[in-house]
């Protein structure tokens, strides 16, 4: 009799594996069939093929998406410098560079005939055609910037750039090549010795470094339009 | 011959209530063999209180019994598993059987006792 105590310690062996087993069933979902298991481990192993495929798919648009990105920064940089450029020619932007300064006042108390031996605008018209056609890149006169709207125009008794009045001694500040610039103004019988003969006190200075300010007016066109090519 | 039955009922409670503190769970994995392995000790638990009853129990085939019937039973669900043959219905229902025949004479032991009493 006293060797039933087995029974007790199988039953005890069985309690705790009932209630282990019950507790493992409540935890976990409820259990899958065997067949249904494996068809959605199938399933399973379908969708992460298909996954990586995708995967694999989105890095390949990641990486032409980043691609395409950088052409577009760089058409950017590009669309950037092409601005800069078109500031700095259409006379927006202060620009520097090598250059010539040419001064011109009016003649001193000797020149009696005051009146007809003043600076004109023609004058001065003339010598900003002149350093143009020697291949002056920027021009000023007394700080105006030259641009395509530019005007030089007697307008009273004073001169107006860019309808702004200027007053004498004007000083002609020009980029470009400072030999040719310089010798275009001085040649034999040029610009600068008629307005010398004159009686007008005419400098021009090499300049290895000249700014030229921005032009600071309003650019707006309202009749002209960009015409269609061909 | 009433020391099998309360042996057996004493064992169970114990071992419920340490299996409802024991903080382990078995993986889903093992729930077959889990399932299996209670069937088996149900299986002999009821086979060691019939046989106290019928005053032949004996410790050596009550344990081989057990671990023989736990053993194969756990084989049975290997193998079937490895064929992807339900095999472990066989244990189930062998199990099943003796568990509802072990009940039956039980069942006619305490019946009888109770009538031996009442005369």
């Amino acid at each position: 009799m006293s060797k039933r105590y087995t029974i007790g310690l199988v039953a005890l062996v069985l309690g705790l594996m009932l209630a282990l087993q019950f507790r493992t069933t409540q935890n976990t979902e409820p259990t899958v069939p065997y067949d249904r298991a494996s068809e959605l481990t199938a399933e399973l192993r379908a969708l992460e093929k298909e996954t990586t495929g995708l995967e694999a798919d989105a890095g390949d648009l990641e990486r032409k998406l980043s691609r395409a990105r950088m052409g577009y920064t760089q058409a950017e940089e590009i669309l950037r410098a092409e601005v800069k450029d078109a500031a700095v020619i259409a006379g927006v932007a202060p620009v520097e560079g090598p250059g010539v300064r040419v001064r011109i006042s009016d003649p001193g108390e000797r020149g009696a005939q005051s009146g007809i031996f003043t600076v004109r605008d023609e004058d001065l018209l003339k010598l900003i055609n002149e350093l143009r056609a020697a291949g002056a890149e920027a021009m000023s006169i007394n700080r105006q910037r030259i641009v395509s709207t530019s005007e030089v125009r007697l307008a009273g008794s004073v001169i107006n750039v860019n309808t702004q009045k200027i007053t004498p001694p004007y000083e002609i500040l020009a980029i470009g090549g400072p030999a040719a610039l310089r010798s275009s103004l001085e040649i034999r019988n040029g610009l600068v010795e008629t307005l010398r003969d004159w009686g007008m006190e005419v400098t021009v200075e090499d300049k290895d470094h000249i700014v030229i300010p921005a032009y600071r007016g309003s650019l707006r066109f309202e009749f002209a339009r960009q015409a269609r090519e061909g | 011959m009433w020391v099998g039955v309360w042996l057996a009922v004493i064992g169970l409670i114990i071992g419920v209530a340490v299996g409802l503190k024991v903080p382990l769970v078995f993986p889903q994995a093992y729930g077959k063999y889990m399932g299996l392995a209670v069937l088996a000790a149900l299986d002999s638990v009821f086979g060691g209180v019939r046989a106290s009853m019928e005053e032949r129990f004996d410790n050596v085939i009550f344990l081989s019994g057990f671990f023989s019937n736990a053993l194969l039973a756990a084989g049975l669900v290997f193998i079937g598993d490895r064929l992807g043959v339900e095999l472990y219905t066989a244990a189930i229902v062998a199990f099943g059987v003796r568990l509802f025949q072990n009940l039956g004479i039980i069942r006619r032991y305490l019946l009888k006792k109770s009538n031996k009493l009442k005369k």
